[in-house]
């Protein structure tokens, strides 16, 4: 629990308020540390002003300049090795264009999944669950 | 003595020649004795008039289209048996006098020769007889039966007719063209509607009736089917049309079917075109697709919704039975804003809606605790919800802890579009009368969910003060975000 404290926070880019406290409640229960931003434009700032993120969780569908695609793209850009969550409703991950690696959930999230998911990317142990 | 002409064969031997103008038997022509022999021997419908008097010789076909007349004819002037239609026949038989033949090609006769009433078609020719110096005796005239092939040929029609029929009726565009440059032989009123009602194509070849297609390589298809005899069948295919009421052109999509026409030889006569114009289909198929797309997005989305409330109201619960009912109590409250999204129709939810749901179940209409104000402002479906929800706990809240959890205390709501710009929504409730509030320590689920703000808004923030004379909560959003439908 200590060490993973210690670890940069997951971001995650949800612009409905409700699911994305939410889900901080639930990474924070898992024992990550969170940041939060309502769309792409936002968390660009958000990469902006941290010096890492151990992880970036997005939607696809969310007003602002660019949708979650585009925004995992540039932070795959930006960090080739950071993990990356993509989360939505609408799409699926055979019509996108997922960068390398990312991770697709469906909406709504089933915890079981997303824990899943972390425990691969190495957020949590593959035991916390 | 006549066994192809039995009934006029007997008629012939036994009549009394001398007392008739053509004298007796003995000493007629031998052109006239060769005919009569040649008539009666013959199982052909055929006829004799003879002489100046017309005296009339005939054998047993030709007897049958005489009908009622026969045997009385037998023997008789042309012109007795004939008499009812003798305007028609007058001419040709005078015709035939004066040395001219005439043949006509259908005559109808009704016959009773099988008991019963039957259509009969015959073509004649009547044929001048000449002695050796050239003077007309007496007209020959051989019938034949053309009953059967009148009747095919009348068949033929009644088919091709009906084919038009079923071509005119067709939903489809059909056309017929015809030759190695594809004339059009014939398109029904589908085919017209299709390529643009009033173009004059008939007789014309498709590159100068319809010439737009031409750069669109339809006469290179046309060609191809008409060297090949392979059909050429495309779903969906676009193309231009100048089909609009002034001829200006227009993108349609159409089903094309083309397929070689044969001559009985099995050469290729022309081409049968089939086209239906599919625009309109295609682009229900594709708004269908896209609603149901749409409605499988938002289904996603409320869900999560639904889960992210699920999961902060047992998250925040003191214990299993108030989550219980303060899950159904927002499940609730969705569902009525729900109502709301679905009975004004796409998108016309009002603010004011809203606020009203809220009143009805948290004021007293006796003594009302609440004042409310403000314009009746559409919202979009998105943000209408998470307004419900605010409201509703903003309200729960006010009873419990606040304005309303004593007499004497109000509820101040006002909305309004934000000046300068006009761009901006804003929400404020500020409680009144109400016990003395400070923040508290740990915020329940009720607050979380407000915090959580406008969903599907740009820029949208809540405000919490926890001020002396009661809670004020301010929330505000973009309005365009706000209204628009998502």
């Amino acid at each position: 629990m200590a060490e993973q404290t210690r670890r940069a926070p997951v971001l995650i880019v949800e612009d409905d308020g409700l699911i994305r406290m939410d889900l901080a409640d639930i990474l924070a229960d898992m024992g990550l540390s969170t940041v939060e931003a309502a769309n792409a434009d936002q968390a660009l700032k958000v990469m902006d002003t941290l010096q890492a993120i151990s992880a970036l969780m997005t939607d696809i569908d969310m007003p602002g300049s660019m949708n979650g695609i585009a925004l995992a793209h540039r932070a795959a850009l930006r960090s080739p090795t950071c993990p990356l969550l993509i989360i939505s409703g609408r799409y699926n991950p055979a019509d996108g264009t997922l960068p390398e690696g990312a991770v697709f959930l469906s909406k709504p999230i089933s915890e079981p999944a997303l824990r899943r998911a972390l425990a691969k990317m190495g957020l949590i142990g593959a035991m916390d669950w | 003595m006549f066994p192809a002409n039995p009934d006029c064969g007997k008629l012939f031997a036994e009549m009394d020649w001398s007392s008739t103008p053509l004298g007796q038997r003995e000493d007629w022509s031998v052109e006239l004795k060769t005919l009569t022999n040649v008539m009666l021997g013959s199982l052909q419908p055929m006829l004799i008039v003879w002489g100046p008097k017309q005296t009339t010789l005939y054998n047993d076909g030709y007897a049958a289209m005489c009908g009622h007349r026969h045997p009385a004819a037998f023997g008789g002037s042309f012109h007795a048996l004939w008499h009812d239609i003798w305007d028609a026949v007058e001419p040709i038989i005078t015709d035939a006098y004066q040395g001219r033949g005439t043949s006509m090609d259908d005559i109808e006769f009704t016959m009773h020769r099988n008991g019963y009433p039957e259509e009969t078609h015959f073509a004649f020719s009547y044929t001048p007889v000449r002695d050796p110096w050239g003077t007309v005796l007496g007209m020959f005239c051989a019938c034949t039966e053309i009953t059967s092939q009148v009747m095919v040929r009348r068949a033929e029609r009644t088919q091709r007719e009906r084919f038009r029929q079923v071509f005119e009726l067709s939903p489809g565009g059909i056309a017929m063209l015809v030759g190695p440059d594809h004339v059009f032989d014939y398109a029904n009123e589908e085919y017209d509607a299709m390529i643009g009602v009033g173009r004059d194509i008939i007789g014309k070849t498709v590159a100068e009736a319809v010439s737009e297609v031409v750069r669109q390589g339809f006469i290179d298809i046309l060609d191809g089917v008409y060297r090949t005899g392979e059909s050429f069948i495309a779903r969906g295919l676009p193309i231009q049309l100048n089909r609009g009421p002034d001829g200006e052109m227009q993108r349609r999509l159409i089903d094309l079917v083309y397929q070689a026409m044969r001559h009985e030889d099995g050469t290729i006569s022309g081409i049968l075109v089939q086209a239906r114009d599919v625009t309109e289909i295609r682009a229900e198929e594709a708004s269908r697709e896209l609603l149901s797309h749409e409605l499988g997005h938002r289904l996603k989305n409320q869900l999560a919704m639904v889960q992210a409330i699920a999961s902060q109201t047992l998250r925040n619960a003191p214990d299993i039975a108030s989550a219980r009912q303060r899950l159904s109590e927002r499940l609730a409250v969705l569902s009525a804003a729900h109502d709301t999204i679905l009975e004004g129709g796409r998108g016309t939810s009002t603010v004011r809606q809203l606020v009203q749901q809220m009143t009805d179940l948290h004021d007293d209409p006796v003594a009302p605790r609440f004042v409310t104000s403000g314009p009746n402002l559409k919202i979009g479906s998105r943000p209408s919800l998470s307004l419900s929800l605010i409201l509703h706990e903003l309200a729960t809240n006010a009873v419990k802890h606040g304005a309303l959890s004593v007499p004497g205390g109000s509820v101040e709501l006002h909305w309004r579009v934000v000046l300068p710009g006009a761009d901006g929504f804003e929400m404020i409730w500020a409680e009144r009368g109400g016990p003395v509030v400070a923040e508290p320590r740990v915020r329940g689920s009720g607050s979380r969910l407000i915090s959580a703000g406008l969903n599907g808004t740009n820029d949208g923030h809540v405000e919490m003060s926890f001020l002396p004379e009661g809670l004020r909560c301010v929330v505000t959003a973009d309005l365009e975000s706000f209204q628009k439908e998502h």
